[in-house]
C-alpha cells in the first residue's frame, strides 16, 4: 500500500515499451516547454519519483475547473487519474460521499502528511465566519486549512483560488478572496484562468510528479511555462494590429478576415496566458481565433474591468491614466498608447529575464 | 427510527447535503434536501451592461457551460427587441444541443454510474463472456432512430466498443492493480459491499468500468463545436445579437470557414456514435436489469406534476415574453405542466405557458424555508420582482459553523422555492418526454415535429425492451435516468439538424451571423424587461432580466436544479428531491446508497441553484483597476 509506482514502472505494467515510454517524456517535455536537453532529467524523474497524493477541494467555485481538467487530451484524463497521480478526495469524480467520504480524507491528510498536494479550486468567502460555503457540516475555510497544513505544495486552480473569481466582483456579497492568505504561509502555485487551459493544468501537476517540486514561477505564483506572455504578443491576429488593420464590429469585413479585435473591447494586450501558443483543444482555437474579444478571464480583477465589449470607461474607470501614461479620450489613441506601454513593461520583463539568467 | 445524514453529496456540482428519516422497514418519512453554498452571484449584475451578462452569469456553473450564456443572451435579446440571424440561430442551437449530449454523457458514466456499478464487482467478471454481453447489448439495444432527409458525411459508424477479450482483460487488469495497491484513489470508501452491487452480474460492471474510462478520454471530443464557435470549453464566447463567429468562405483567418465547419461536422457525427453505440445499450442493459427487479421507486413528484419550457427555435425569431416569436417557432413544443401523470396518461392533465405566462404571477419564488428573507411578509415574487436579503438561521443542533442537524420546520437551505401558480415542479429529461407523451395521447399534436416523434417512437422502444407502460418506468429514478439517455439521442439528431440547415442556408448566399441594429445603448428602450429560456440539460431555465438607463437594474435565474433541488413549502408540500427521496426503500440506514443514487438521478448542479439576485441591493461601485499592475 505504501508502495506508489512510478510513471515507468506504470508503463511497464501496462505493458508499454521503454521506447513507448521515452516517446512519452519526449512528449511531456514539449508541453512543459522544455527544451529537448531536459529529456534526460525528465525520463530520470519518470523512472525514480513515486506518484504524489492529490487532494482536490472545492470553495465557491463552478466546478468549470474540474471540467477543463478532464478534458485534458495529453497526458489523458483517465492516465492522469488512475496511473499519474493519485486524486485521493475530489467532489466531481470520487465514488464515496458523506461521513466516510470525510473520514477518508482526514486518513489521507494524516498518512501522507507533508507529502500530498492540495489542488483548490473556488474561492474562500470570509464573511460571516464563512457560513456561505459549507461542505460536510463546516465551513470551507475550516476544510482549507485544515488540508492546507499537512500539504508539499499547494494548487490554486482558476482565477477563484487564485483571484476570488466573479463571485468576488463588486459588491462581492460573500466577502470571496483567493486562498493564499488562507493557508497558513505556505507557498501557493496560482493557474488562473477561468478556468485555465485543461493541458495548462494537467501540466502543472505532472511537473510534480516527475519532478518532485513546482515548476518555475513568476513573482505571482504563476508557472513561467504557462503565464510568461501575453496573448497579445503570440497571437495570431498581432500582425493586423500592427498593420493598423481592425473589425470595428462584429460580422464586419474585418471580422470575417480575422483582423484584430483590439476595438472590440480584446484583453488580450493585458493578459498572460496561453491562449496564443497552447491554445485550446491542442491548438485548435482560443476565443480570438473564433472571432470573440479576449475578456482577460486569467487576470487579477478582470471582473471589475467592465464592459468587456469597449475599450473606453464609459462605465468606470478602466484603469489609473498617469499610470497607462496618456490621458484617455480618443479611442485609438488611447489604445495605442496603452499598448506602447504595455510593450516596454514587456520588454523590461524580458531585460529582467535575461539579466535573471545571466545571474544563474 | 434513524436521522441519517449524507454530506457532502459527491459527484455532483456544488455543494448538496440531505438528511432523511428513516424507519426500521426501510421506509423514508421525512427528508431534508440543503443547498449549503451560497456566492451571491447576481448581485453583482447591477449595473453592470446587459451585453456582458453572459460573460457573468455564465460562471454559475462550469459543468452545464453555455447554458446560463445562452438564456442570458435570449433575456437580453427579449427586452431589446433583437431578432437574431439565421446563422446565429443554427449555431447556438448546435452549441446547446452539444453541451446536452456531452453533459449527460458525463452525468452517466462519471456522476452516476458508480452507484450502479462497482470496479470491485468487475473483478470475478469472465472477459470473455463480457465480449460476448458487449456483441448481444449492440444487438438487442440500439435504437435506430435518427433525423430524416439529413445529409451524410460519414461512411460508416468509426467508433464502435471494442468486444475482444484481450480489451476487457486488461481492463480488468488494471483495475486489479488499483484494488491490490490498497490504494484506490477516486475509487476510495465508498459502499463497495453495497447489495445494490449484487443486482447486476460481473460482466456488467466490468464493461461499464471499461467504458467509464474510454467515455473520460472521448468527452472532450463532444464539445468540440464550442471551442471550433466559441472560442474555448468551458466557458465558450457568446455576444448579444448574434455569434461572435463570423463566417466567410473567403478568409482562411475567418473564424468559420469549410475546414472549421469539417471539424464540427466530425464532432457531431462522433457524439451520434457514442451516444448509439455505448450510451444507449449500457443504460437500457443497466435500466432493463434494475426494473424487472420490481426497482420502480423514485418517482416522487414526477408523478405529479411535471414543467418544461420547450425548446430550439427553428429559425431567427424575435420575443420570448415580448411577442411569440420564441413559442410559436420551437422544434419541440414540451412548454406547459403536466399534472398527475403518475395515475395513467388518462387521467393526466396538461396545461400549456405561453408568453403571457411569463408576464403574469404565474411563476414565483418563496423563501419559507430558505435563508432569506421577504419584506412585508411577502410570500411570493415574481422573478421580475425578485429579492434576495439572506437570513441565516443556523442549524437545528450544532453550531452556525458546525451543524449536526438542520432545522427542517425552520430554515435549511440556500435555494428559494419556485412555484408554478403556486404549485411545485419537477423539471428534467423525464419532465420534457412526460409532456411531450401526454401532449400526444391527449391528442394535443396532430403534426408532430420530428424531433417530437422520434421522442414518442424513443419511448415506444424503450415500453417495449423493459416490457411495462410508459407510465409505469418513466415516473421512477430509472425512468428519469433512461429519459437523459434518451435526450442525448435527441440532441445528438439535432445538432445534426441545425448543421445541415446551417449548411443550407449558407448554400443560399446567407453568410450574416450578427444583427447589429441594437448594439449601441443609445438605440435601447430607456426601461425594459425580458426572459431568456432554454430546456437545459437538467431542465426548463429560465433568467429575467430589467434593464433601465443602459444598465442592468434586476437579474434573476430560475434554474432546473432550483425547481428540483428546493427547500419544502408549508402549503405546496416537498419539492422534487424530498419526494424522491420519500420515495426510495433504503435497505440499510448506516449506508444509503439508494438516496445518493436518487439524488444523483436528476444530476445536481447546486451552484447553479443558490444565485439570487437581489432588486434592491447595496449600491455597487465598480472598482477601478490597473490593468497593467503585475
Amino acid at each position: 500500500m505504501d508502495k506508489r509506482e512510478s510513471l515507468w514502472e506504470a508503463y511497464l505494467k501496462r505493458g508499454f515499451s521503454r521506447r513507448s515510454f521515452l516517446k512519452g517524456c519526449v512528449a511531456l517535455t514539449s508541453l512543459m516547454g522544455l527544451s529537448t536537453d531536459m529529456l534526460s532529467k525528465v525520463v530520470e524523474a519518470a523512472e525514480t519519483k513515486p506518484l504524489p497524493v492529490v487532494v482536490w477541494i472545492h470553495g465557491h467555485e463552478c466546478t468549470g475547473c474540474d471540467e477543463s481538467f478532464i478534458r485534458s487530451a495529453s497526458p489523458l484524463a483517465s492516465d492522469i487519474v488512475l496511473t499519474n497521480i493519485a486524486l485521493e478526495y475530489d467532489h466531481l469524480l470520487s465514488a464515496a460521499c458523506g461521513a466516510p467520504f470525510e473520514a477518508h480524507l482526514d486518513e489521507v491528510i494524516n498518512k501522507h502528511n507533508g507529502q500530498y498536494i492540495l489542488a483548490v479550486e473556488g474561492a474562500v468567502a470570509t464573511k460571516d465566519s464563512g457560513v456561505y460555503c459549507m461542505s460536510g457540516g463546516h465551513t470551507f475555510t475550516h476544510l482549507l486549512s485544515k488540508a492546507a497544513k499537512g500539504a508539499a505544495a499547494i494548487i490554486a486552480y482558476g482565477s477563484c483560488a487564485a483571484y476570488g473569481g466573479i463571485q468576488a466582483a463588486s459588491p462581492n456579497p460573500t466577502g470571496s478572496a483567493g486562498i493564499s492568505n488562507f493557508v497558513g504561509g505556505k507557498p501557493v502555485v496560482n493557474v488562473p484562468g477561468c478556468p485555465p487551459i485543461p493541458e495548462v493544468m494537467t501540466g502543472v501537476v505532472m511537473h510534480v510528479a516527475l519532478f518532485g517540486t513546482v515548476p518555475p514561477l513568476d513573482g505571482d505564483g504563476r508557472p513561467k511555462q504557462f503565464y510568461g506572455n501575453r496573448i497579445h504578443d503570440t497571437c495570431y491576429r498581432r500582425p493586423f494590429f500592427d498593420a493598423g488593420m481592425f473589425a470595428e464590429t462584429y460580422d464586419d469585413a474585418g471580422s470575417k478576415a480575422g483582423w484584430c479585435l483590439y476595438k472590440l473591447g480584446c484583453r488580450g494586450p493585458e493578459t498572460y496566458n496561453s491562449c496564443g501558443n497552447l491554445r485550446w483543444w491542442q491548438g485548435m482555437s482560443y476565443p480570438i481565433q473564433s472571432g470573440a474579444a479576449c475578456i482577460g478571464c486569467s487576470n487579477k480583477n478582470f471582473w471589475d474591468e467592465a464592459p468587456f465589449s469597449d475599450r473606453l470607461p464609459k462605465y468606470g474607470k478602466l484603469g489609473d491614466a498617469d499610470k497607462i501614461g496618456v490621458g484617455l479620450g480618443v479611442l485609438t489613441a488611447a489604445g495605442v498608447g496603452a499598448h506602447a506601454v504595455a510593450s516596454i513593461i514587456q520588454r523590461n520583463r524580458r531585460d529582467n529575464l535575461m539579466e535573471e539568467e545571466h545571474k544563474d | 427510527m434513524a436521522h441519517v445524514v449524507v454530506d457532502p453529496i459527491t459527484r455532483i456540482e456544488g455543494h448538496l447535503r440531505v438528511e432523511i428519516e428513516v424507519n426500521e422497514a426501510g421506509k423514508v418519512t421525512d427528508a431534508i434536501s440543503s443547498g449549503t453554498a451560497w456566492r451571491g452571484l447576481e448581485l453583482v449584475m447591477k449595473n453592470r451592461d446587459p451585453r456582458d451578462a453572459w460573460a457573468y452569469i455564465q460562471r454559475i456553473c462550469g459543468v452545464c457551460t453555455t447554458a446560463h450564456a445562452l438564456a442570458s443572451v435570449r433575456a437580453v435579446e427579449d427586452a431589446l427587441g433583437i431578432s437574431i440571424p439565421n446563422n446565429a440561430n443554427y449555431i447556438r442551437n448546435i452549441m446547446a444541443a452539444t453541451l446536452t449530449v456531452q453533459d449527460h454523457i458525463v452525468h452517466f458514466y462519471h456522476l452516476h454510474a458508480l452507484d450502479w456499478v462497482s470496479p470491485v464487482e468487475a473483478l470475478s467478471a469472465d472477459p470473455a463472456k463480457t465480449a460476448e454481453l458487449q456483441t448481444s447489448l449492440l444487438n438487442a439495444y440500439r435504437l435506430p432512430l435518427k433525423v430524416p432527409n439529413e445529409i451524410a458525411t460519414e461512411a460508416y459508424p468509426h467508433d464502435f466498443p471494442a468486444a475482444t477479450v484481450q480489451y476487457f482483460a486488461a481492463i480488468q487488469a488494471k483495475v486489479k492493480a488499483i484494488v491490490d495497491s490498497g490504494q484506490l484513489g477516486i475509487f476510495a470508501a465508498q459502499w463497495w459491499d453495497h447489495p445494490d452491487y449484487k443486482l447486476l452480474p460481473p460482466e456488467v460492471h466490468l464493461l461499464a468500468v471499461a467504458h467509464y474510462l474510454e467515455m473520460l478520454d472521448k468527452q472532450r471530443e463532444i464539445v468540440t463545436p464550442h471551442v471550433v464557435f466559441g472560442g474555448k470549453n468551458p466557458h465558450p464566447h457568446y455576444v448579444v445579437g448574434g455569434v461572435p463567429c463570423a463566417i466567410s468562405l473567403n478568409d482562411g483567418n475567418a473564424p468559420v470557414n469549410t475546414a472549421r465547419l469539417a471539424i464540427v461536422d466530425r464532432a457531431i457525427n462522433f457524439a451520434r456514435s457514442l451516444v448509439n453505440n455505448y450510451y444507449l445499450p449500457d443504460l437500457i442493459a443497466v435500466g432493463n436489469i434494475y426494473v424487472r427487479a420490481g426497482r420502480v421507486d423514485g418517482g416522487g413528484l414526477s408523478k405529479t406534476r411535471v414543467m418544461a419550457f420547450g425548446d430550439y427555435p427553428l429559425d431567427g425569431y424575435k420575443g420570448t415574453s415580448n411577442g411569440n416569436g420564441y413559442f410559436n417557432n420551437l422544434l419541440i413544443r414540451s412548454n406547459g405542466v403536466v399534472e398527475n401523470f403518475g395515475q395513467g396518461v388518462a387521467n393526466a392533465s396538461f396545461y400549456e405557458i405561453t408568453a403571457d405566462d411569463l408576464k403574469n404571477d404565474t411563476v414565483s419564488e418563496g423563501v419559507e424555508h430558505a435563508w432569506y428573507e421577504y419584506p412585508d411578509h411577502k410570500d411570493l415574487l415574481h422573478p421580475w420582482e425578485g429579492i434576495t436579503k439572506p437570513n441565516y438561521t443556523g442549524p437545528k443542533t450544532g453550531t452556525p459553523t458546525m451543524w449536526e442537524t438542520l432545522n427542517e420546520s425552520g430554515k435549511y437551505s440556500w435555494l428559494k422555492t419556485p412555484k408554478w401558480k403556486g404549485k411545485l415542479c419537477e423539471v428534467g429529461p423525464l419532465a420534457h418526454y412526460i409532456i411531450i407523451y401526454t401532449k400526444s395521447q391527449k391528442g394535443l399534436l396532430p403534426e408532430p415535429t420530428w424531433a417530437e416523434k422520434m421522442m414518442l417512437d424513443q419511448i415506444q422502444a424503450v415500453s417495449t425492451v423493459l416490457g411495462v407502460s410508459a407510465e409505469t418506468w418513466m415516473p421512477t429514478m430509472v425512468g428519469r435516468t433512461a429519459c437523459r439517455a434518451l435526450d442525448a439521442q435527441l440532441a445528438a439528431e439535432i445538432n445534426r439538424f441545425f448543421f445541415d440547415k446551417l449548411i443550407a442556408n449558407m448554400k443560399n448566399g446567407d453568410t450574416t451571423t450578427m444583427n447589429n441594429e441594437k448594439w449601441y445603448p443609445d438605440t435601447w428602450p430607456k426601461e425594459c424587461m425580458g426572459v431568456g429560456l432554454y430546456e437545459a440539460p437538467r431542465g426548463g431555465l429560465s433568467h429575467w432580466v430589467v434593464i433601465k438607463d443602459e444598465k442592468i437594474d434586476n437579474y434573476q435565474c430560475l434554474v432546473p436544479t432550483t425547481w428540483n433541488a428546493c427547500p419544502r413549502d408549508d402549503k405546496a408540500g416537498h419539492g422534487a428531491y424530498e419526494l424522491a427521496m420519500m420515495d426510495t426503500h433504503v435497505a440499510i440506514a448506516n449506508k444509503p446508497l439508494e438516496i445518493a443514487k436518487v439524488v444523483r438521478s436528476f444530476d445536481p448542479c447546486m451552484a447553479c441553484a443558490t444565485h439570487m439576485y437581489n432588486t434592491k441591493g447595496e449600491e455597487i461601485s465598480i472598482i477601478s483597476t490597473d490593468p497593467y499592475r503585475r
